[in-house]
């Protein structure tokens, strides 16, 4: 048993065998924050294989549902010693009348295998529930994506609620998406515009200053 | 006779298909079905092969689609449930379809008929910039679509913009945005003197009620057009596109299919994206009552189909459905480069050349990613469409193609990630006239010179 195993195992999407030598490691002394160092850096790797396609959609998700269930069994002993340092909290949806949520996932797992605590609203998610579901976690991001250009307007739409509510300070409004642009995110007065999902985690953490990471 | 007839058995499975869990639907059922299906039937890309001759291996993606329709069903995101069907109903859909079909109206109707892999008769040609235009370039560039010779069928520019307000899809801007649209199109045919010419879609439509407001045989989409039904990433639809699949067949107009696999998605790679194109025309003509499937598989991260991976797929997915259907379907390029590059013109020729000898119609082109405003034109479209006429007419063999793909993908294939944008429609056409500037031109003659030089006979 050991923790280059369970990072291969990780690596290749097992999650219950991976649960399980989870647990085994940390009933014999494993320290918890080494174990999920060791595994960000895991799905580090995962992540870059991705970004060249030397594996695919699929098998990056299993990757990532695999780490989910490693995390909940480290969980319990991450609190006891402090708790795991979050980036950042993030809302992450699809913009309402728009229903292709493939890059919005991808960004999703993305963003917690990189350290960010990441709620989904899923897809076809009306402006004002990005703001609402952001003011009940806490948020510091409200992230949306658009994959077509009559439902870009929304992104916008969500910006314009912020500033009605005076909270546009409040947040760090993030966009994305394949007819999405730096034009368009100058022109919303969008914080950020992530082009790719790789590029999210970087460019996101760059918006934080240093006080307001987290323990989670 | 159209195949929209079982469309009533579809929509109610819609309702009472087996339930699943949206968020296992991709992992656990269409992905796992792939994989095994891939091995099975042992199919395997070959990088050195962009377009392969392999007929026995397209019968083996295509008992494969088959199957993967059949074992994993259209997904209702509505519903939560799975819309099956069983190997009966698929030959019978299968025996029913036509193998060709008188579209658009008058003088300028086409008889649009099934082709046969390394066919000598040349493909229907759909041309389109499928992007975003400025509300004044609009008509413009409909025209200078329109004005092409080789044009078989037209979708037009999607607008942003209607009179100065933001188009939203669901509301009213949306609706108005259409009208114009439509109307834009066809005036611009009418100008031309070829009013009855195909139009094939309203992308500026996105919800199912600005589909239905251009429905109408005076002014708008008439019955001798076509629209689209698309589908989710992957195998996946909604109320919003059933909406539409019955609409058009009660309409009484000709549904298309639109598909695009995305290699590196759930699809995973190659392989997966040539079983998932194949299947989704066998979901297209018996869930939507396709006369024709319009596919566009795409790479994750380019969005584009122009390097071998996707070439590799779209070539064995054609050679699949040529041989074992006597279905329509159309093959849509997607360019990294932009206007006015050398690049783009030969990304189009390559697309056009490996479709067509592989048994495709063509759809050209959606050039720079499909992703930047104002940013296609005609001229690189009529390159690709003249390049397939040509291989077609020659008789050309997909181990001729194949060569001469490799040929000019070794001048571009590394370049795809960071392809120049090139330029605007404006800058590169004279928007009053509708037509090329001369440089554009000069270009387009430097790039058609070096491909016949390669050995592609073009007919003038």
């Amino acid at each position: 048993m050991s923790l280059e195993q369970l990072s291969k195992l990780v690596e290749d999407g097992e999650a219950e065998i991976a649960q399980d030598l989870a647990a085994n490691l940390l009933e014999n002394g494993s320290d918890p924050i080494e174990m999920i160092e060791m595994l960000t850096r895991t799905m580090a790797h995962v992540g870059e294989l991705f970004a060249k396609l030397d594996i695919f959609l699929p098998e990056i998700m299993m990757a990532g549902d695999a780490l989910s269930a490693v995390v909940k069994v480290l969980g319990p002993y991450l609190d006891k010693v402090g708790g795991q340092k979050c980036k950042g909290k993030v809302v992450i949806g699809v913009v309402k009348g728009d229903l292709h949520e493939i890059g919005k996932n991808i960004v999703k797992l993305i963003l917690e295998t990189n350290g960010f605590d990441v709620k989904d609203l899923g897809y076809n998610v009306d402006s004002l529930t990005f703001v609402k579901e952001a003011e009940a976690m806490g948020a510091d991001f409200i992230a949306s994506s658009s994959l077509m250009t009559t439902t870009m307007p929304r992104q916008k739409e969500i910006i314009e609620i912020l500033k009605d509510k005076g909270i546009r300070d409040k947040y760090k409004v993030v966009i994305g998406g394949a007819p999405t642009s730096q034009m368009w995110a100058d022109k919303i007065c969008a914080d950020l515009y992530c082009y790719d999902a790789k590029s999210a985690p970087e460019l996101m953490a760059s918006l934080m200053k240093p006080q307001d990471e987290t323990t989670r | 006779m159209a195949t929209a007839y079982r469309l009533w058995e579809m929509l109610d499975r819609a309702r009472t298909g087996r339930f699943m869990d949206e968020d296992d639907f991709l992992p656990r059922r269409f992905t796992p079905t792939l994989k095994k299906l891939i091995k099975k039937y042992e199919i395997k890309y070959d990088p050195k092969t962009p377009c392969p001759s392999d007929d026995a291996m397209a019968d083996r993606i295509w008992q494969a689609a088959w199957d993967l329709f059949r074992e994993v069903g259209y997904y209702n995101t509505d519903s939560h449930r799975i819309i099956e069907v069983s190997d009966e109903e698929i030959k019978e859909a299968l025996y029913m379809a036509n193998d060709q079909y008188w579209v658009g109206g008058g003088k300028d109707a086409r008889l649009w008929k099934h082709r046969q892999v390394e066919d000598k008769t040349p493909p229907f040609c759909i041309m389109s910039p499928d992007i975003t235009v400025d509300e004044k370039y609009h008509q413009s560039m409909c025209m200078a679509y329109l004005k092409e010779p080789l044009l078989d069928g037209f979708c037009g520019p999607i607008l942003e913009e209607t009179f100065g307000h933001l188009i939203e899809s669901g509301g009213p801007t949306e609706i108005s945005g259409c009208i114009q649209h439509i109307y834009n199109q066809k005036m611009a045919a009418r100008l031309l003197g070829r009013p009855g010419t195909f139009m094939v879609a309203v992308g500026t439509a996105e919800h199912d009620s600005g589909q239905i407001a251009v429905s109408d045989d005076n002014w708008g989409v008439q019955k001798t057009d076509s629209r689209l039904v698309g589908s989710l990433t992957e195998f996946k639809t909604a109320d919003t596109l059933l909406n539409r699949a019955l609409h058009y067949a009660q309409y009484g107009c000709f549904t298309g299919n639109l598909t695009g696999a995305i290699y590196g998605g759930w699809c995973g790679g190659s392989e997966g994206t040539a079983v998932t194109t194949v299947a989704y025309s066998l979901i297209g003509l018996l869930i939507h009552g396709a006369i024709f499937n319009q596919h566009f598989p795409f790479h994750l991260n380019t969005c584009s189909n122009t390097t071998r991976e996707l070439l590799w797929s779209i070539s064995m997915a054609g050679q699949a459905l040529s041989r074992n259907s006597k279905l329509l379907y159309t093959s849509n390029g997607f360019a990294n480069a932009g206007p006015m590059t050398e690049m783009l013109f030969r990304e189009t020729a390559v697309h056009a050349m490996v479709s067509t000898v592989s048994g495709w119609h063509l759809w050209e082109m959606a050039s720079t990613r499909n992703k930047y405003r104002n940013r296609a034109t005609p001229l690189e479209a009529r390159l690709g469409i003249e390049a397939g006429h040509a291989v077609a007419n020659q008789g050309m063999s997909r181990a001729e193609i194949n060569e001469i793909a490799n040929r000019l993908l070794a001048t571009y294939e590394d370049l795809a990630a960071d392809a120049p944008m090139g330029c605007e429609y404006h800058e590169c056409y004279d928007v009053a006239k509708a037509l090329p500037t001369q440089e554009h031109l000069d270009m387009f003659r430097k790039i058609k010179d070096e491909i016949a030089a390669m050995g592609v006979n073009f007919l003038y």
